[in-house]
């Protein structure tokens, strides 16, 4: 039994052993196109990337010796690219490795190997979803995987004011930005009031856009409502309004001083003017109030697309039973409108985690605060930018980010995973 | 069964890949991942804001002789060390750049200027503080090309020379006034170091101590001595007894400020030289004295800045740009940019000709120069900017006592200072 | 009788009252935008609502280009590449999740992991590694990188709202089509795409406003002031601590806010009424 075993796949071993070199096992199995294109495809990418190999490792190990030849940061980039590269390789050999192993398989089994023109008929049809995402694929690559695996590798670096081409090389110095991060008193003090910070901004700002936009698009999907176009059209308006523009705009209406909000609106009703911007907490304030106003559009109109596909026999069957408006509210709008709109409120949450655009515009994350060398009102993105472009910190502003995705990471695995979107038939 | 040779045929080929081709390194210097020594057809100036017009000619002359276009890009002077950061290596860097004097040592620490020969004649040229903001560690990389300290500036519509206060309690009760009638007196952007600094001075603070030698020691801060807490006391009176506005605390408090002196709301104003031509026109009859003195009866200081030509490292043309650089801030040339960019001069023949000290404006500024102090050039300034100026706008929005925002600035400074040293 | 109808009326008087209040909130500052780009001066400082003493000067200002300021230009830009970052998101985006929804294949389940990961770390965390990157393909200022970049990043997020979108359409539709022998791209092109109307709206406006929120990722890759989209134009004007100026930043915000606002409202449609199409109207 065993030696026949043996016996039925002696071709495929041996196909897949001599694809060691790619090509040769399809040689063996007689497909001599496939076979030509596997050694072209490799005898080219190993002449093409020799030389980003080559600098490519040897930048990432030493980042660089020698001032001003060498530029650390462009060293690393290489090397990060050498190991992507180095990837795509890889699986590519692997796949070389297993088609030779399959088709030497049939051969074993009797069967005979697909002519060229069947292999790429077979192939189209199995790879079509890789085809589908392929292109995307690439793209995210490059311009979102690659510079996230690059501000990790940073943060393993010292990279700062004082480690800078073209006077200086950067060093790989393990983990002592992290240490730096948790040992040193005022870092450590600032990571955790920002944290904090951000995690109520995430939860509060988008709960309330949620619940505001939810909320008016029921009110306005009343059936008596007359100029429902009017009312739909106006609501729209925060959102069709570019973001940093009324951003900006809110700004100036804030200012404490000179302000509409403080001279105008308020100094009519009586109340005295409020430290909109040089208060912390009156500034969170107004955060919160200009997130709802510019968030809630997009929820209210997802909302009344769902609204309207609501099957009107739910409710038929609901007012038979004599429930009040409130109780069919509770029991069918919402829960219909919550799991239709799982991923969008979802993407909410992720949007003001990261809602960089607000707190800097605004305020710049001020205002100051004492004991902290972040502002009042800086999330983690906002500080980690702030590290980057103003005070040169680059190392550090790196190991936040890896503090940041990994504090991502760990919700996404608890409550993601749970989500529809997720679930295999 | 399968898959596992096939898995073990790709490990061992990504191993012999890895080996077989990492790690030698460039095989002779001459893969230069930095720019290569290509000549380029353009010297790339940039300027500050709005002043171009004072080196116009003088870059086209220079252009003509030698066989080069110079052209002029004006860009915040502030900002330039930054935008070199990002556009140096990237090859479309300037040649030849202008940055305030504090930002020296930084730029240098980070390799980003060129080091200049510079004759001792050449050096002499120029008022002795302004060319020592250029050299670091004995060597010269730039040239003075302005001297700049702040001064007050008044409107005249809003008082008159006579009665013009004379110390800072006289502003003191004299915007008190201007309030009555919803109005404002002095403004300073008191929240901000290189504002407040002449306050702090005047009562004994400083930022850097210096050495026997007269050099900077970082390891001396005094932000959070007696004195220091003292001027902190009396700054963030101002804001407390609603003098100051809250809208001009903060980043773009700046704007906030000159748009309430050209907007006849503000009586005068601590600002510096750049404001002559603005303010201008805007159309405020204004006259501009030195800093008044202060409730213990010392002048107010301020800090001079300087504001130099510098070359990039990253320069392609760095010879070109070095006689660029010493060109364009030689006698002649100054004198034509001084009249028309009403920038002081820092060479020493100017500031001491009548042209200069006949102009009141620029006469304000030397006088208040007697009492001024350089800023401090050495890289750990660096870290020194934001802790302070939050500590300040704390202690003047009355979140913390000045003492003890004014400790913890200097903690964060100093770990800052160590946090970039150590490694 | 009386009752059920008097109630009616409290309820919509309520409701009117309700949408006037928020309509206000959302008209004061468009409009106090509106009259500051009228306002005398530079600063906010004594804008009005309804200004003294209007004056055109911060629109003829825009129409200026010069030194540092390309008003027009940066227009142009902008919409160029907000469309092109549309158009390609929108492709790129149905393709994936295309794919994602209705294959199985190796890598399905990590691919959909890692795209949930990626939409939650912000690219721009990483400007330092876009700039070498520029750099390195010599793309700076080049408008055509930056699409790229702003695809890939639309590409996670987007990805995933259309998956459970097209997650929503029943699968006995493509499987009736495949019976009738039409191949996955025609089920693709024809059957999912025209029902998926609403959801690659939004895909398309993510698109489209992304690239005009951003000025932090751009201000990177975008170092000649002609090249600025208008968010790094219109942000140094009033950022710029010499020169500032308030009020030519609010018309050049107004003159940006009109055609989008303009885009946004005729898209709308697409947004209510498209999910209506299913054929359960309420």
């Amino acid at each position: 039994m065993s030696n026949t075993e043996q016996q039925g796949h002696s071709h495929a071993r041996i196909a897949a052993i001599m694809s060691i070199i790619p090509g040769l096992g399809q040689f063996y199995n007689r497909q001599i196109i496939k076979g030509i294109i596997f050694l072209s495809v490799a005898a080219i990418y190993l002449r093409g990337f020799a030389n980003l190999f080559n600098m490519g490792f040897w930048g990432l190990f030493t980042l660089g010796t020698e001032v001003p030849r060498d530029n650390s940061i462009f060293l690393l980039a290489e090397g990060l690219i050498a190991l992507l590269v180095l990837a795509i390789g890889l699986l590519f050999y692997y796949l070389n490795l297993r088609d030779a192993y399959k088709n030497g398989e049939e051969i074993d089994y009797g069967l005979k190997t697909s002519s060229f023109g069947g292999s790429v008929k077979n192939m189209f049809s199995t790879s079509y979803p890789y085809l589908l995402i392929g292109p995307g694929f690439l793209l995210l690559i490059f311009s979102v995987i690659f510079p996230i695996l690059f501000s990790f590798a940073l943060a393993f670096t010292n990279y700062n004011l004082y480690h800078t081409a073209p006077a200086h090389l950067a060093n790989w110095v393990g983990l002592d930005t992290f240490k730096q991060i948790f040992t040193v008193d005022i870092w450590r003090s600032t990571f955790f009031d920002v944290l904090g910070w951000t995690v109520i901004w995430t939860l509060v700002a988008s709960t309330l856009s949620i619940a505001l936009g939810i909320f008016l698009a029921i009110v306005v999907h009343q059936k008596d409502l007359k100029l429902k176009k009017f009312w739909r059209t106006v609501l729209i308006l925060p959102w069709a309004v570019p973001g940093f523009v009324t951003i900006l705009i809110f700004a100036g209406m804030f200012n404490d001083s000179f302000g509409a909000i403080n001279n105008v609106l308020l100094h009519a009703i009586g109340i005295k003017a409020i430290p909109w911007m040089t208060n912390a907490a009156w500034t969170k304030v107004a955060l919160l109030f200009m997130q709802s106003w510019l968030g809630f559009p997009y929820i209210f109109v997802v909302t009344t697309g769902v609204l309207q596909s609501i099957p009107e026999d739910l409710y038929e069957a609901a007012l038979m039973d004599g429930a009040t408006a409130w109780e069919k509210f509770r029991s069918i709008t919402l829960p219909f409108i919550l799991t239709q709109m799982a991923p969008i409120i979802i993407t909410q949450y992720t949007f003001n985690f990261n809602n960089f655009n607000i707190i800097y515009l605004f305020n710049n994350g001020g205002p100051a605060v004492p004991n902290s060398t972040a502002g009042g009102t800086d999330i983690l993105v906002s500080w980690i930018y702030k590290l980057t472009m103003q005070s040169n910190q680059y190392a550090l502003a790196a190991a936040l980010t890896i503090l940041l995705s990994f504090f991502v990471i760990l919700i996404a695995v608890l409550q993601f995973r749970r989500t529809k979107a997720f679930k295999e038939e | 069964m399968k898959s596992k040779l096939v898995k073990y045929l790709t490990v061992a080929g990504a191993a012999a890949l890895f080996m077989g081709l990492a790690g030698c390194g460039p095989s002779s210097s001459s893969s230069s991942t930095t720019s290569s020594t290509k000549k380029s057809s353009t010297l790339l100036v940039w300027e500050d804001k709005d002043k171009a017009a004072g080196i116009k000619d003088a870059a086209a002359a220079f252009g003509k002789k030698n066989n080069i276009k110079v052209k002029i890009v004006e860009k915040t002077y502030a900002d330039q060390l930054k935008e070199l950061r990002l556009d140096g290596p990237a090859g479309t860097g300037p040649d030849v750049i202008t940055i305030p004097g504090d930002q020296i040592g930084t730029a240098v620490t980070e390799g980003l200027l060129k080091e200049l020969k510079v004759s001792q004649s050449t050096k002499n040229l120029y008022t002795k503080s302004a060319m020592n903001s250029q050299i670091v560690k004995g060597k010269v990389y730039g040239l003075p090309k302005a001297v700049e300290t702040t001064v007050l500036f008044y409107n005249k519509k809003m008082v008159s020379d006579a009665e013009l206060p004379k110390t800072t309690e006289e502003w003191y009760e004299f915007s008190k006034k201007q309030r009555a009638n919803g109005k404002y007196g002095l403004l300073a952007l008191w929240d901000q170091i290189y504002y407040a600094q002449g306050v702090f001075s005047g009562y004994g603070g400083y930022i850097f101590g210096k050495d026997s030698k007269g050099n900077f020691n970082a390891k001396d801060i005094g932000l959070n001595n007696s004195g220091s807490v003292e001027a902190a006391d009396y700054v963030s009176k101002f804001y407390k007894d609603g003098l100051f506005p809250k809208g001009i605390l903060g980043d773009k408090g700046i704007n906030v400020l000159d748009s309430l002196f050209t907007e006849g709301k503000a009586a005068a104003v601590i600002s510096g030289p750049w404001n002559f031509d603005p303010y201008k026109k805007a159309g405020i009859d204004y006259g501009v004295v030195e800093l008044p003195n202060l409730a213990n009866g010392k002048h107010m200081g301020s800090f001079i800045g300087v504001k130099s030509y510098n070359v990039s490292s990253y320069s392609k043309n760095a010879d070109l740009a070095e006689k660029f650089v010493k060109y364009i801030s030689d006698t002649k040339n100054s004198k034509v940019r001084y009249e028309k960019t009403k920038e002081v001069p820092a060479i020493k023949s100017l500031a001491d000709s009548d042209l200069v000290k006949k102009d009141v404006d620029a006469s304000a500024v030397a006088q208040q120069s007697l009492h001024a102090e350089l800023t401090p050039n050495i890289t750990e300034m660096d870290q020194v900017w934001t802790p302070i100026n939050n500590a300040l706008q704390v202690i003047d929005t009355g979140k913390s006592t000045s003492k003890k925002a004014l400790d913890n600035a200097v903690s964060q400074i100093n770990s800052a200072i160590k946090a970039s040293d150590s490694k | 009788m009386h009752s059920i109808k008097s109630r009616k009326r409290v309820r919509l008087s309520f409701t009117y009252l309700l949408l006037g209040v928020v309509s206000l909130s959302i008209f004061y500052p468009l409009a106090w935008t509106i009259g500051a780009s009228f306002n005398r001066g530079n600063s906010l400082v004594s804008t009005t609502l309804i200004p003294n003493n209007p004056t055109l000067d911060h629109y003829r200002a825009l129409t200026k280009a010069g030194g540092t300021f390309y008003y027009f230009q940066w227009f142009l830009n902008s919409l160029k590449i907000s469309l092109f970052t549309m158009i390609l998101s929108v492709v790129l985006v149905s393709l994936t999740a295309y794919a994602f929804s209705r294959f199985r294949f190796v890598g399905r389940k990590n691919g959909l992991t890692l795209f949930l990961l990626l939409q939650m770390i912000p690219q721009f965390s990483a400007l330092i590694a876009l700039f070498v990157m520029a750099q390195m393909l010599n793309l700076v200022n080049s408008h055509f990188l930056l699409i790229l970049i702003y695809v890939g990043g639309q590409i996670p997020m987007n990805t995933y709202l259309m998956k459970g979108y097209l997650d929503s359409i029943p699968r006995s539709l493509d499987e009736s089509a495949l019976i009738d022998g039409a191949s996955n791209t025609r089920i693709f092109l024809q059957i999912l795409m025209p029902l998926a109307k609403p959801m690659l709206a939004v895909v398309a406006m993510n698109g489209f406003t992304g690239p005009l929120g951003d000025f932090a990722l751009s201000s990177v890759i975008l170092r000649d002031p002609k090249a600025y989209t208008l968010p790094i134009g219109l942000y140094n004007l009033i950022s710029d601590k010499m020169g500032a100026s308030y009020t030519t930043f609010a018309a050049g915000a107004i003159l940006i806010s009109i055609p989008v606002a303009l885009v946004f409202i005729l898209l709308q449609k697409n947004f209510v009424t498209g999910l209506t199409e299913g054929g359960t109207k309420g």
